[in-house]
């Protein structure tokens, strides 16, 4: 799994590359924590090129939104896709974890 | 609500049966669930990969047998059975640890968190998102069994010692040729 930051205004955008698995997708959790230390508030997971993810990747994504949510910060994760959606779907997180279809929805969202 | 699925024990259920099953029996490393879970899943035909979804749950099963039945212990070891076809997916898992014990607990938070669910309340939902027991550590998520007991259509099954999971999940009868209803 690969990790890149963006930024687009005052947000600033992961792109998820690869699989997030039981083996790396604690890197995720320890970027987004590193971030917010840095006093950034204002998220976008982008994981439009993540075709795998287990409960350890699903496990972060609650992890980071939950931090998230206690510190009234903004997050969406965009580009939900294949079996990664199915999963979401299954552990029944669709309504819980903040989901915008597209990298420019999720910034008008958080912009606004 | 009675569509709540739940984990269940039962010695006798007809999933524990393994006749006509593979068999395949791995160390306990941690560094090698997604490799065992590949030499299971090569298997399994195309039609019920649902691209990666089978593999995905299959390892979620592996994982638990690996790190909570066998606590990584590298000289224990994991058996595993399993079948495929077109129409279905059964896979029984067992390790030496002392079994799941927490499994009725299990069956009411997740109830609680299913709740949540339909009355759409992701406020209470916070609670409810990653089960933890005493013996939980901070890499484990806590939410594997939640995609497993709605996935695995079947039933989720285990002995009674709980150190001993059988799962099957079927899969809608695809038609062949002509469909003479339409014609």
């Amino acid at each position: 799994m690969e990790l890149k930051v963006r930024k687009y205004s005052n947000t600033y955008i992961i792109d998820v590359n690869g699989e997030m698995d039981l083996y790396n997708s604690y890197k995720l959790k320890e970027l987004v924590l590193k971030m917010i230390e840095k006093k950034i508030g204002q998220f976008i997971i982008n994981l439009e090129n993540v075709d795998y993810i287990d409960s350890s990747g699903i496990g972060a994504l609650i992890y980071i939104c939950s931090t998230i949510k206690k510190i009234n910060m903004k997050l969406q994760i965009t580009n939900i896709h294949g079996s990664v959606k199915k999963v979401i779907e299954l552990t029944k997180l669709m309504g819980y974890f903040p989901i915008s279809n597209s990298v420019e929805d999720a910034i008008s969202k958080i912009e606004q | 609500m009675s569509d709540i699925k739940l984990l269940k024990t039962d010695e006798n259920s007809k999933l524990f049966d393994t006749t006509g099953m593979f068999f395949k029996e791995f160390n306990s490393d941690y560094r090698q669930i997604r490799y065992y879970t590949l030499l299971v899943v090569q298997k399994a035909p195309p039609e019920i990969k649902e691209i990666n979804l089978l593999e995905q749950q299959i390892s979620e099963i592996i994982k638990n047998a690996v790190k909570h039945g066998n606590k990584c212990d590298i000289n224990k070891k994991v058996k595993v059975w399993y079948y495929f076809d077109n129409e279905k997916a059964q896979l029984i898992v067992e390790d030496e640890g002392n079994g799941f014990k927490e499994l009725e607990t299990w069956n009411s938070f997740n109830k609680k968190r299913i709740n949540c669910f339909i009355n759409q309340n992701f406020e209470e939902m916070e609670k409810y998102v990653s089960f933890r027991t005493k013996h939980s550590d901070e890499n484990d998520s806590g939410n594997a069994l939640f995609a497993a007991v709605e996935y695995w259509n079947g039933g989720v099954v285990f002995n009674k010692k709980r150190n001993k999971v059988a799962v099957l999940k079927t899969f809608p009868k695809k038609r062949h040729g002509i469909d003479m209803d339409s014609m």
